[in-house]
């Protein structure tokens, strides 16, 4: 692709992407020359299916607050988690080898709050205590004090102590997951295709305020003729992020999303060969070889699900190679 | 390509077996014209791709539904034009539109990393 023959010349040749501005919060972004379908389809995606963290499981040890252990747990689970480069630092929990959670597919955080002043005391984001050794996860804090969000409000003598699992995971599945706070779309700010009426009392000019996308685009001449044929061809999106993200990452990652669904699907259509299939859809965990090896002795180094404490595995008898049948040593 | 009892198949909720098909072909399958079922998709894959294969000069008609909010499968029908039903089968503009999409990815995400980084150069200087 030559970018600076388009940028020279302009191009009716594919898709286009401006930037009319952006910051570390917000971002701009004008995408021409493309379809509606994959315009939204973009949108839905940084919606809905781009992994970040999240407080998952709360295991409250105190909570004398008034504010219930539910609420608590539903307010923990919506606080944005640092979640940059999260797809190199942490995977997904059904994916992890280990038996519930581990470091390698979550984050804990503690909170330790009591109030002993008489004057009521505020419990921050900034208050949770990440695990030590985490690389993500850190609660994000924004404003200028430095606090981050209020989680609770503590009066003397009140106290919540707890410890939070965070893990990754998408907004399909649970709001919170969601690297955005919103998606601003929109297309044709001057209603040219006329595909939205507005209402108004004597005049919709005068009485609606022009988009702040208006003057991206020409204002239609007067008298101009409709065109019927006419389809949206520039969309304008303002992509909010949460904090847990770079609208940055967020676009980046939303692209690389859609094309991970599509090869999902292009497996899920090549699959047929059902052989073929079996071998990457196994998990690690249930990986047979060494399982199998536990009745000859190999069964020393690691500690199975399967092979508890007596050392027996559902393949034979435990380490001293016996089989229930037989004399076992550990009896 | 054998697509055998996915009638049977189609009864079961998706997702509970494992290296169960995630793509199957609906019954009433005709040598220019067949409906598949794809598990776990909704309207972020199914309008984009469906814009895709209509694109493709081959194929007569491409629609996409999703039966039931509450199912989490997604239809799509694709009918190609009879002069070439030989050439191409549904299947291969299936293939196709997927294929076309993921370079039309590829496209958006070089011009987004080139819009970004003059973006940046701009503001850095």
């Amino acid at each position: 692709m030559d970018d600076t023959f388009d940028e020279m010349y302009g191009s009716d040749r594919g898709p286009q992407i401006t930037i009319k501005e952006a910051d570390n919060t917000h971002a701009q972004i004008a995408l021409s020359n493309c379809d509606l379908s994959f315009a939204n389809a973009f949108r839905r995606i940084m919606l809905a299916e781009i992994p970040t963290i999240a407080i998952d499981l709360v295991f409250i040890e105190a909570n004398t607050s008034v504010i219930p252990d539910e609420f608590l747990s539903h307010r923990l689970g919506l606080i944005p988690l640092d979640s940059a480069n999260i797809d190199d630092k942490l995977v997904y929990t059904r994916d992890c080898v280990c038996d519930q959670y581990c470091e390698r597919c979550s984050v804990t955080l503690t909170l330790n709050a009591r109030c002993t002043s008489d004057v009521p005391m505020t419990v921050y984001a900034r208050d949770l205590a990440v695990q030590a050794g985490a690389q993500c996860g850190q609660p994000v804090i924004t404003d200028p004090e430095g606090l981050g969000t209020i989680i609770a409000k503590l009066r003397k003598g009140q106290e919540i102590k707890l410890t939070c699992v965070a893990k990754k995971g998408i907004a399909k599945e649970h709001a919170k997951w969601s690297p955005v706070s919103a998606v601003a779309f929109e297309y044709d700010p001057h209603n040219k295709l006329r595909h939205t009426s507005y209402w108004y009392e004597e005049d919709a000019k005068a009485e609606w305020p022009p988009s702040k996308f208006a003057d991206w685009e020409d204002p239609p001449q007067e008298g101009e003729v409709f065109d019927y044929d006419a389809v949206p061809n520039t969309f304008y999106m303002d992509v909010e992020s949460v904090g847990s993200m770079a609208p940055d990452e967020i676009m980046q990652q939303g692209i690389k999303y859609l094309q991970q669904k599509l090869m999902d699907v292009m497996k899920g259509l090549n699959g047929e060969d059902q052989m073929e299939d079996d071998g990457g859809l196994r998990s690690p965990g249930a990986d047979g070889g060494d399982y199998q090896m536990g009745g000859m002795g190999g069964g020393q180094g690691y500690e199975t699900p399967f092979g508890g404490q007596d050392g027996r595995t559902p393949y034979g008898g435990g380490y001293g190679a016996t089989t229930p049948y037989g004399t076992n040593g550990w009896a | 390509m054998s697509f055998g009892d996915e009638f049977l198949d189609n009864l079961l909720p998706p997702q509970e077996e494992e290296g169960k098909l995630r793509v199957r072909v609906l019954p009433g399958e005709e040598p220019g014209s067949a409906s598949f079922q794809i598990d776990d998709e909704d309207h972020t894959l199914g309008n984009a791709l469906r814009y895709m294969i209509m694109k493709n000069p081959h194929v007569e008609f491409c629609g996409y539904s999703i039966p039931h909010p509450s199912e989490s499968v997604m239809n799509i029908r694709i009918q190609i034009y009879p002069e070439y039903e030989e050439e191409t089968r549904p299947v291969d503009a299936l293939m196709k539109g997927l294929d076309d999409l993921r370079d039309l990815c590829d496209v958006v995400e070089e011009k987004f990393v080139a819009a970004r980084d003059s973006f940046n150069e701009e503001q850095g200087v």
